[in-house]
């Protein structure tokens, strides 16, 4: 039986902002008046997150995500719900609880600038009390996961975007949390950098850390998450996993076909087949839905009716998914 | 406490590696830092040159007051005027998170984790001009030294409250670079003697913003001119760091989004 290390029960954040008119008449008006307007960024959120879990949460710009995840690192009071993170509650506990816990933010950095990273590392040993032994071993094994030798040795402003958040993993990492929070972890990152630090990030997990990540590129999350949550307008409109998310449009597959020769091209007939694009006469594009025909079934069919020299059957791509899954309606 | 410490050690370490990093910028500011501090007390002589004078203090009594002065904002620029920029370019690029991830007290962290170094160059320049008066004035009696330096310690406690303040502000009104200008203007008036002002200005000066503690308190016990009030006065001190560091914290309350 697994942990449950994040519980999360009916959560939500309300802001208040103020109407502002446009066009000078109004911008007096506002002045003195201000209407308030309030504001739902997340309204009642829950999930549960098990210890050695690596967690995608998922969602459109704006959809409450940010919010989210300030709540559970404990820097901002949810103005309804709990949250339960290893037994404390992240705002009332918050020194005793971001002990256990580091965070990485893609977009802003914990590193001193002008200063070699090491330095800062120190003053993160300073801050999280760690004893120089631990600290020693801990970087060692850092360092040498991510690959890093002498760079923690150089001026923080002369490193590459992919070095830079490396350290910056160091730097999360170094007290031994339990459970990392990652915002955007390989935004701007080159093709080998991500991959590096996906790499790190399953690394750690097999050690034992739980990881929850946000991020818009869905290789992140095909790759690392094991579950996943969808947050749009403030709302939960998935939790579950993968294969699940994957399944959401129904257990479909694309096949690409290519025929010998234009004898027979019509896929009409058969039922669970639509033709999504025609390249030409010879090529096609066609979405197949297992659930009515099996996928071996449906390549008998093909091949008594038609003769062809390149078949290819591919999973539905993810970003349909998400797209569909974020236009869909709040609340239907 | 002793956390608190070891990162002040740290940070210190790394703001002086930092400025050996741009020496030529170092070895600038400090100069910079140095003459528009020192500049001050040659008013003062100027002042005296003219034949002029400070109703009733001569000119080493007037130069003691400002040395003590500079050594006192010195102090407070170099260990916590950190507070004011770091709060309000945290709160500007919403990185004050990066802290509250961090198991420290927001605002004790602030303080702690930035270091002046340009202000060494006022501390030094300070304890040149004090040195100079206290030769040129005879030396005090020990229990005068003990007075004068208890209202010294009261008078950085007023500075650290008025940073206080100021970083509070930026909660608010994001980017309010106006603001350290009224700390300067407020802050001169423990430059001067208290006999030069009117009762008005004395009585604000010492029980509501009591900036005379920077430099006049402290110098009046060395040059044995201390007045009851003056030990009075250790109690809005107190009362105003007390003020500074409840409208800090909550205005960080705020920020966290407490009831809102």
């Amino acid at each position: 039986m697994e942990d449950i290390l994040i519980k999360v029960d009916g959560l939500g954040r309300r802001y208040v902002t103020y109407k502002r008119g446009s066009g000078f008449k109004e911008s007096i008006k506002s002045f003195f008046k201000r209407k308030k307007v309030y504001v739902d960024a997340v309204k009642n959120v829950s999930f549960t997150v098990k210890e050695g879990d690596i967690v995608g949460i998922l969602g459109p710009n704006g959809a409450g995500k940010s919010t989210t995840i300030k709540m559970l690192t404990g820097t901002l009071y949810p103005s309804e719900g709990t949250i339960d993170v290893m037994g404390y509650n992240p705002c009332k506990d918050r020194v005793k609880y971001v002990k256990n816990m580091g965070a990485v933010f893609g977009q802003k950095s914990q590193l001193i600038f002008d200063i070699p990273p090491v330095d800062s590392f120190v003053m993160n040993k300073a801050i999280y009390d760690i004893d120089d032994r631990e600290y020693e071993e801990r970087l060692k094994l850092l360092t040498e996961l991510l690959e890093l030798g002498d760079i923690i040795y150089r001026p923080t402003r002369v490193l590459s975007l992919g070095e830079r958040m490396k350290c910056e993993f160091i730097m999360a990492m170094l007290h031994n949390p339990k459970i990392v929070f990652l915002d955007e972890p390989t935004i701007g990152l080159d093709v080998i950098a991500k991959q590096n630090v996906r790499k790190f990030i399953k690394e750690m997990n097999e050690r034992g850390v739980t990881f929850i990540l946000t991020t818009h590129d869905l290789q992140d999350v095909e790759q690392l998450a094991k579950n996943v949550i969808i947050i749009n307008s403030g709302e939960k409109v998935f939790d579950g996993t993968i294969t699940e998310l994957k399944n959401t449009l129904g257990a479909k597959k694309i096949v690409e076909i290519t025929l010998a020769d234009d004898t027979e091209s019509d896929v009409s007939d058969i039922e669970g087949v639509k033709l999504i694009e025609k390249n030409n006469n010879l090529q096609f594009t066609l979405e197949v839905d297992t659930e009515i025909i099996p996928i071996n079934k449906f390549i008998g069919l093909m091949s008594q009716k038609s003769v062809f020299t390149d078949i290819s059957i591919k999973e539905l791509p993810m970003e349909d998914v998400i797209a569909k899954i974020y236009t869909e309606k709040v609340g239907k | 406490m002793k956390k608190y410490l070891k990162i002040n050690k740290e940070a210190i370490r790394v703001a002086i590696s930092s400025a050996a990093a741009y020496r030529a910028d170092f070895l600038l500011s400090m100069i910079i830092t140095l003459l528009s501090n020192v500049l001050y007390p040659l008013v003062t002589i100027l002042v005296y040159r003219t034949g002029a004078s400070y109703d009733g203090w001569n000119m080493y009594e007037v130069l003691l007051i400002q040395a003590v002065f500079t050594m006192s904002s010195g102090i407070s620029s170099m260990f916590f005027e950190s507070i004011v920029w770091s709060t309000m370019r945290d709160v500007q690029n919403g990185t004050l998170e990066i802290i509250l991830i961090k198991p420290v007290n927001c605002m004790v962290y602030l303080i702690v984790s930035g270091f002046n170094v340009y202000s060494i160059g006022v501390v030094i320049g300070g304890i040149i001009m004090f040195a100079i008066s206290i030769i040129k004035l005879g030396f005090p009696s020990p229990d005068m030294w003990i007075v004068s330096l208890i209202f010294f310690a009261m008078g950085i406690l007023v500075m650290l409250a008025m940073q206080l303040l100021m970083a509070a502000t930026s909660f608010k009104w994001v980017a309010n670079s106006r603001i350290p200008e009224m700390y300067e203007s407020v802050m001169s008036f423990g430059k001067y003697p208290q006999s030069i002002f009117n009762k008005v200005v004395v009585g604000l000066t010492t029980f509501i913003i009591p900036v005379a503690m920077i430099g006049f308190f402290p110098a009046a016990a060395l040059l044995g001119k201390v007045q009851w009030y003056m030990y009075l006065a250790i109690i809005p001190c107190i009362l105003f760091l007390c003020l500074g560091v409840a409208v800090y914290h909550y205005n960080v309350r705020l920020y966290e989004g407490v009831g809102g």
